[in-house]
């Protein structure tokens, strides 16, 4: 056949419309999918929340059996230098938390005490707007994912949370875990990581690892949703402090002085 | 046989010369060139091996010298739309002899602009999911279709315009001609085909000019669209488009000397062609320069305190010593040059463009880094501190650039043969028509009284 | 041909030790081999999630869909087409079985030379230990 722009034309409809063999073939041939569990269901009515009393915290000082607990089962690496280093939970001054509590006449008993920081996994999260791949994204019951097999390593993420919640892996991490926690797997250099609400254990009808290891109870956790919980209880004091909720980040991490 | 070659090169054997010719310092330029690409390589691969820590980059500075490299490599790349479409629609003849090798910065360092963030990411290898898993919310993906666009239609530009000599190196023969033969798409230089490229390119000129604006905008997306202190602003737009067009214009005025010299183009490229740019990039300083201060007295009359912050650690604090030079460079520096006629001689403008260039990068520092270096919290001791892997990334992408245009001056004519004839042939007479038909009508179709009332 | 001898002898040699890979495992017996991947002794642990037939073939589509499964639409339970219903997890549920990666997994993927970037991140149990 002669070959003139008509032939081409058709030639290019046939390969379009050869493309869609593949695709068609899947739709119609009924590719079985997992039945989601009722579990899962039900997991995904909640709305999780964390409330910290922070005076229960205070008791003891100089306890880090949350951080340790969070870090081990993770298998949160120690990188050894801050230039590194990866924290899922960690503390840090009120007066560096709280900047706006300070007043000229001010409590000067806390000022250096330790609060409790993690990811706020907020209602309105700027992290899950930046990532150019949805590699964290907000889940149904209100927790902010992270999908480490899409990662691919940008830190925009990182640049888009106010509360520096997250950490990059800027190396292999597996030398640098003490004890491996078999059940979790580690991850890989050049993604991000940040505390899940310990997504597995919720999934195991369970509370997140450093809400269990609390000595002081000083943690709970719940469902903001179910007005008899232990958060909405928390909830009801009136010195109830967010990370800058000016941000319209809406966080549901709550602090109880 | 060189009857017919004499013909087509006429009077313009040096802008023949550079191509078939290769002097002592083509072969040293190349092989100190070839070195710093390897250094650079090798600097790659040692990231590779490890991760990102062997850079200086920490969790609190996770952005450094790759992304100043991205948005300085994005910015240059502004010149040659600047100074191939603009001039073009604009019709300023004394674009001719320098549009191509403008376009052609243009193209290829948008490459290395994309390269350097695919440099920074923690998995390279997944590089293709931001297509495959596109998330259009997030500004890195605008990035990606913008820039995308931008090489795009710049490529197509270079082109286009580069078909009338690769035709003319075809019939040229030799060695080459089948190369030049395919490339040149059967360009024969009639009447009908000039006037289609003329509305081809005149059609990509106007193109690429909303889309060379888009890109550095969305460059500063990615920042602006953050609700970090000092990166939330919504003049960043602007004013990045501005310092793309500032500091590309000044590397384009580097180029241009550097080619001048190499290659003798002195009888092509003349001082008036350095005059007129340099007149421009003053107008572009004086610009640059506003666009700063509406900025930072916006932040220091609001005197929120995490903003202050980072300002003060800018002015007079950690960044105070790179934040001041920059200034200098970007403006003390070639704003005088610039402005004073007896100075904007080729010398002064090549000095004044090199003095830009290196503010220009010290100002994209000065504005990632020093907001990562607290953010929204009171941190202290957060410092950043570029290792070796780093700056032999830099040096690497800046050497390879130079590499590869080198060789394309070896295949490709970099002054346009085709538009400089035309300048010389027809624009004279078109520019004079242009001009006549501005001025007000001469003869006896006047009806008018004269004021004076001669009548 | 000029100089025909040294050509076809250079030639005879260039295409032996070009086809070496081809030859080598053949003549050396190697290719001989067949991968032998250990299956658990224990008696609870007799089947699989699904039957040898199908999981040889769609091991990877299998993990894969687990891992779409639980990281993104949060769904861990699998029902197999024995009417059971497993969790959905490499460490938790194949390791559990399969619990030595060197004698099993890696069996057949170093023989076919796969690789695959599973083991970077999901870690495996070093020894057989219950409980």
């Amino acid at each position: 056949m002669e070959f003139n722009r008509r032939a081409f034309i058709k030639i290019a409809g046939l390969s379009i419309l050869g493309l869609s063999v593949k695709p068609g073939w899947q739709v119609f041939s009924k590719i079985d999918t997992p039945e989601p569990s009722p579990d899962a269901e039900t997991l995904a009515q909640r709305k999780w929340g964390m409330g910290i009393y922070l005076q229960k915290c205070w008791k003891d000082a100089g306890c880090r059996v949350c951080i340790d607990a969070c870090h081990r089962i993770h298998n949160v690496p120690n990188l050894g230098t801050l230039k590194e280093e990866i924290k899922w939970v960690w503390t840090e001054p009120y007066e560096k938390v709280f900047p706006e509590h300070e007043f000229e006449v001010t409590e000067e008993d806390y000022r250096h005490k330790p609060v409790l920081l993690l990811c706020n996994q907020c209602d309105d999260p700027p992290c899950v707007r930046y990532c150019p791949t949805r590699a964290t994204w907000k889940r149904e019951d209100g927790i902010v994912m992270m999908d480490f097999h899409r990662c691919i390593g940008c830190r925009y993420c990182m640049a888009g949370c106010p509360y520096g919640s997250r950490s990059f892996n800027w190396r292999d991490p597996r030398p640098f875990i003490k004890n491996v926690n078999l059940e979790f797997p580690t991850r890989t250099r050049g993604v991000v990581e940040k505390c899940n609400f310990c997504v597995e254990r919720l999934a195991q009808n369970k509370i997140p690892a450093c809400v269990e290891a609390c000595k002081e109870k000083a943690l709970v956790f719940g469902d903001l949703k179910d007005p008899r919980s232990e958060i909405r209880e928390a909830l009801k004091f009136k010195t109830l402090y967010q990370r800058q909720p000016e941000l319209g980040t809406k966080p549901k991490v709550y602090y109880i002085l | 046989m060189l009857d017919h070659r004499q013909k087509i090169i006429g009077e313009d054997t040096v802008l023949f010369e550079h191509i078939w010719k290769s002097g002592k310092g083509f072969y040293i330029t190349v092989s100190i060139l070839g070195a710093l690409v390897l250094l650079g390589l090798y600097a790659y691969v040692t990231q590779y091996r490890t991760g990102l820590a062997v850079t200086g980059l920490s969790r609190q500075i996770f952005w450094g010298v790759y992304i100043t490299n991205f948005v300085f490599f994005i910015g240059i790349s502004h010149a040659g739309t600047f100074i191939s479409a603009v001039l073009r629609i604009l019709k300023a003849e004394w674009r001719r002899p320098i549009s191509r090798l403008s376009e052609l910065t243009t193209v290829f360092i948008l490459m290395f602009g994309v390269g350097s963030v695919l440099i920074d990411l923690g998995r390279p290898d997944r590089m293709l999911y931001a297509i495959r898993y596109a998330n259009f919310q997030s500004p890195l993906l605008w990035d990606v279709c913008s820039i995308a666009t931008y090489l795009t239609v710049s490529s197509i530009s270079l082109y286009l315009a580069l078909i009338p000599d690769i035709a003319m190196l075809r019939d040229l023969g030799g060695k080459r001609e089948w190369f030049y033969r395919i490339l040149s798409l059967g360009w024969r230089g009639t009447e009908g085909q000039h006037h289609r490229l003329d509305k081809a390119i005149g059609f990509v000129s106007v193109l690429v000019i909303p889309v060379m604006i888009t890109v550095h905008t969305v460059v500063s997306f990615v920042f602006a669209m953050t609700i970090q202190p000092l990166w939330h602003s919504a003049i960043f737009g602007p004013y990045f488009v501005v310092g793309a067009i500032f500091s590309g214009v000044a590397s384009v005025i580097v180029v241009m000397a550097v080619l001048r010299k190499a290659y003798h183009l002195e009888n092509y490229i003349k001082p008036i062609h350095f005059n007129n740019i340099g007149i421009f990039l003053m107008a572009m300083t004086l610009l640059w320069f506003y666009f700063t201060f509406a900025e930072y007295i916006t932040i220091v009359y609001g005197n929120e305190p995490i903003h202050m912050a980072i300002f003060w650690s800018k002015i007079s604090g950690k960044f105070a010593p790179l934040f001041w030079l920059h200034f200098v460079l970007c403006f003390i520096i070639p704003l005088p040059i610039l402005a004073i006629r007896k100075y904007r001689t080729i010398r002064g403008t090549v000095i004044a463009s090199i003095s830009i260039i290196l503010g220009m990068w010290l100002e994209r520092f000065v504005i990632i880094v020093p907001t990562l270096t607290r953010q929204r919290m009171p941190v202290d001791g957060a410092y950043y501190i570029p290792t070796w892997v780093e700056w032999s990334i830099l040096t690497g992408c800046i050497s390879l650039f130079m590499l590869l245009y080198t060789l394309f001056t070896k295949v490709f004519p970099i002054v346009p043969v085709w538009e400089v004839r035309e300048g010389r042939e027809k624009a004279v007479t078109q520019v004079g028509e242009r001009i006549r038909s501005y001025l007000p009508e001469t003869g006896a179709d006047q009806n008018l009284l004269s004021p004076g009332g001669r009548g | 041909m000029y100089d025909g001898k040294k050509i076809i002898l250079g030639l005879i040699i260039f295409l032996g030790l070009i086809t070496y890979p081809i030859w080598h495992n053949t003549v050396s017996g190697k290719a001989r081999y067949v991968p032998k991947p250990e299956l658990p002794t224990d008696k609870d642990k007799k089947e699989c999630v699904e039957p040898k037939a199908f999981i040889r073939v769609n091991h990877k589509t299998l993990l894969e869909d687990w891992k779409t499964s639980v990281v993104r639409d949060g769904v861990r339970t699998y029902q197999a087409s024995n009417k059971k219903k497993y969790t959905m997890s490499l460490n938790r549920t194949c390791m559990n079985c399969h619990t030595d990666k060197t004698k099993f997994c890696d069996q057949c993927h170093n023989y076919m030379g796969v690789t695959n970037k599973c083991w970077d991140c999901h870690i495996y149990p070093k020894e057989l230990k219950k409980g």
